[in-house]
């Protein structure tokens, strides 16, 4: 019953959560589901292993793919967020809605911008950006009843969601109103507040260099062209992110650091307008049995079993202890499931319907 | 002696900002002025150590070991303040909306401030750091190459002027293995050993940086997966511990046959069970090599 809610009205899940806590496999893992309750499913994913890519048949694929040999209700499919081929096709897009001619000109111009060449896929937010870009287009194209995001790993969750207005800052008319050079009869104001940031300029320029200067004014220049279309996009993206439909998914692990984090994650997530629904606590209890105590007994081999067995058994509990901890935190409606650490990493289908149907509510 | 940069990388999870924090143990326990580096705005270490605070100041830990917390924006406010030294100069450029837009959003401006900073002492070149050690507890593995692309990047867009300058200077200094050494910590399992060979062969190729391995929680005992019996192993859950030991052991004996087989530099750390952060760093430090 429960697993039913975690699905149900729902067309958007992201999973989010810091680098390291099993977001990826997570993600098949409750596409999986999804698709075993009759959903057509759609999972993005960010950097799978080898293995999971080769399960969801996306190895080497850009393109949205059905998942091989699967024999679901519903039906799988997934698809890796290829960064620099999502960041170059905005680019190409909004250039050409921004102007009708002449338009190829100014994208190939950004895209030929030395800066933008070396620096464009670690230009700050520029990966969550692309991963809510193709989210949102996927959304759009109204293909698929649930679509199930993996989110690109950050030292801190809530990069993610700060990362699109980070990135319109770069777009951001005042920057490139900066590098023009004031028009003649512009008028006594508009000299006077060029002449100012044409003092700033130059402390930039003795700082950085002419050379610096000039690629920078070249690429703000540029990008200035489509700031609308890309502000009209980080609506539409917010718009979609704070949607009842839209519903979050807290993906955590282990240590005290990671369950702090997601505390404060799941504080802020909330205090902005997203509905976090469900949080997931990954690797938190072995599934093993106990051996029968020890000692009593004089085989040697016997005792190292035990005494590893007690070692493990006393970090297993103290972490349960800080996982409850971090369950009395949290308020009411949120749906908190566990699973246990495998012995083995999952990877193929049969391992992803295990997780599903493991899942501890 | 000549200060000395060690940075330290690694997946998300495998414990990367425990065994930074150790390396400065170890330094530091050694009688060397040791500066503990965490990158960005959102500090680890405070919450780790129950400090009252990590910020651009160093704060002391312990003896010889200071902690600090550098971020892009802080890092180039301090070093336009060096070159400018006017105030007033500086005031125009950094009490300015838009310039510290620009800051934060300009391609390449807060990775190339931050390793300028990190590197400032063996350049000699802006605002030093008086210490025989700088530990850097820096980015995961994905963000840490975008960190070491940036100067290289930077210096093949701008050729001339100061940006390029400083951007070849910082490119010749994290290559050189006289001053700066890597370390990557991983663990004994399928998705930290990939992400490490990845970022080992990537910084080979590109950088011709050779870090060393640092194989975290390593159960140690002297049994062997093949002593141990297996059973019920067809059904994926519910199995008893010998079973469960058996395959962490055998998981982590195949990791450990791979690396003797490479020419790859390695060492073990071991698990510990152990709640207090100093005495974990500490008994960390001392297995260190």
């Amino acid at each position: 019953m429960l697993q039913k809610n975690l699905f149900s009205d729902v067309k958007i899940l992201v999973c989010v959560g810091s680098g390291g806590v099993g977001k990826t496999t997570l993600a098949a893992a409750l596409g999986v589901m999804a698709a075993q309750q009759g959903l057509k499913v759609l999972v993005l994913t960010i950097d799978p292993s080898k293995r999971l890519a080769q399960t969801l048949g996306i190895e080497g694929t850009q393109e949205i793919t059905e998942v091989p040999g699967q024999k679901f209700k519903g039906q799988l499919w997934a698809s890796v967020i290829n960064h620099q081929k999502v960041f170059d096709d905005f680019v190409r897009k909004a250039a050409s809605s921004a102007n009708k001619t002449g338009v190829s000109v100014s994208a190939e111009r950004i895209l030929k911008n030395k800066l933008y060449r070396q620096l464009s896929t670690s230009l700050s937010g520029s990966q969550e950006f692309t991963a809510l870009e193709m989210l949102c287009s996927c959304h759009e194209s109204g293909r698929f009843d649930l679509i199930i995001l993996d989110t690109p790993p950050a030292k801190h969750a809530m990069d993610f969601l700060k990362a699109p207005q980070k990135l319109a800052a770069l777009f951001n008319e005042g920057i490139a109103q900066w590098f023009r050079t004031p028009q003649e009869g512009a008028g006594f104001f508009a000299n006077l507040l060029h002449s100012g940031t044409r003092q700033v300029l130059k402390t930039l320029e003795n700082l950085t260099g002419a050379d610096f200067v000039r690629e920078l004014a070249d690429f703000f220049l540029n990008i200035e062209k489509w700031q609308n279309k890309l502000e009209q996009r980080i609506l539409q993206v917010h718009e979609m992110l704070v949607h009842p439909q839209t519903q979050f998914c807290l993906v955590t692990s282990f240590d005290l650091a990671k369950l702090k984090e997601a505390e404060s994650f799941a504080k802020e997530i909330r205090k902005n307008g997203y509905h976090l629904t469900s949080v997931l606590l990954n690797r938190v209890f072995p599934d093993w049995i106990l051996p029968e105590a020890a000692e009593t007994s004089e085989d040697p081999k016997k005792i190292e079993i035990y005494r590893l067995a007690q070692l493990l058994r006393f970090y297993y509990e103290h972490r349960l202890e800080l996982y409850a901890q971090f369950e009395r935190k949290l308020s009411g409606d949120v749906l908190v499931m566990k699973l246990p650490d495998y012995v083995e990493p999952v990877s193929d289908l049969d391992g992803l319907m295990l997780i599903g149907s493991q899942l501890e509510f | 002696m000549n200060q000395q940069i060690v940075f330290v990388t690694g997946k998300g999870g495998v414990g990367k900002s425990t065994i930074a924090a150790a390396i400065a143990f170890k330094k530091a326990n050694e009688g060397f002025k040791t500066l503990l580096v965490e990158l960005g705005d959102q500090s680890f270490y405070r919450e780790f150590f129950e400090l009252p605070g990590v910020n651009y100041q160093a704060r002391s830990l312990r003896k010889n070991l200071d902690v600090v917390l550098w971020s892009g924006p802080e890092c180039l406010k301090e070093y336009a303040m060096h070159l400018l030294k006017i105030e007033s100069l500086y005031r125009l450029f950094f009490e300015n909306k838009v310039s510290r837009t620009l800051i934060n959003v300009a391609p390449g401006l807060p990775e190339l401030s931050v390793l300028g900073k990190i590197t400032s002492g063996p350049r000699k070149h802006g605002p030093t750091e008086p210490y025989d050690f700088i530990i850097v507890d820096a980015y995961a593995t994905g963000h840490f190459i975008s960190l070491l692309r940036a100067p290289r990047g930077m210096a093949k867009a701008i050729q001339y002027g100061p940006m390029g300058e400083q951007s070849r200077s910082i490119d010749q200094t994290i290559v050189d293995p006289n001053i700066c050494k890597f370390y990557y910590v991983t663990l004994p399992e399928e998705l930290p050993m990939k992400e490490t060979q990845e970022l080992h062969e990537t910084l080979k190729n590109e950088f011709k940086i050779e870090g060393q391995w640092i194989l975290n929680r390593i159960l140690e005992t002297n049994l062997k997966a093949k002593d141990l019996e297996k059973s019920n192993l067809g059904q994926k859950t519910k199995i008893n511990f010998e079973t469960y030991l058996s395959s962490v052991l055998d998981r982590q004996e195949k990791v450990i046959q791979k690396l003797k087989d490479t020419s790859v530099s390695w060492q073990e750390l071991p698990f510990l069970v152990e709640t207090d952060p100093y005495k974990l760093v500490q008994t960390l430090s001392e297995r260190l090599k």
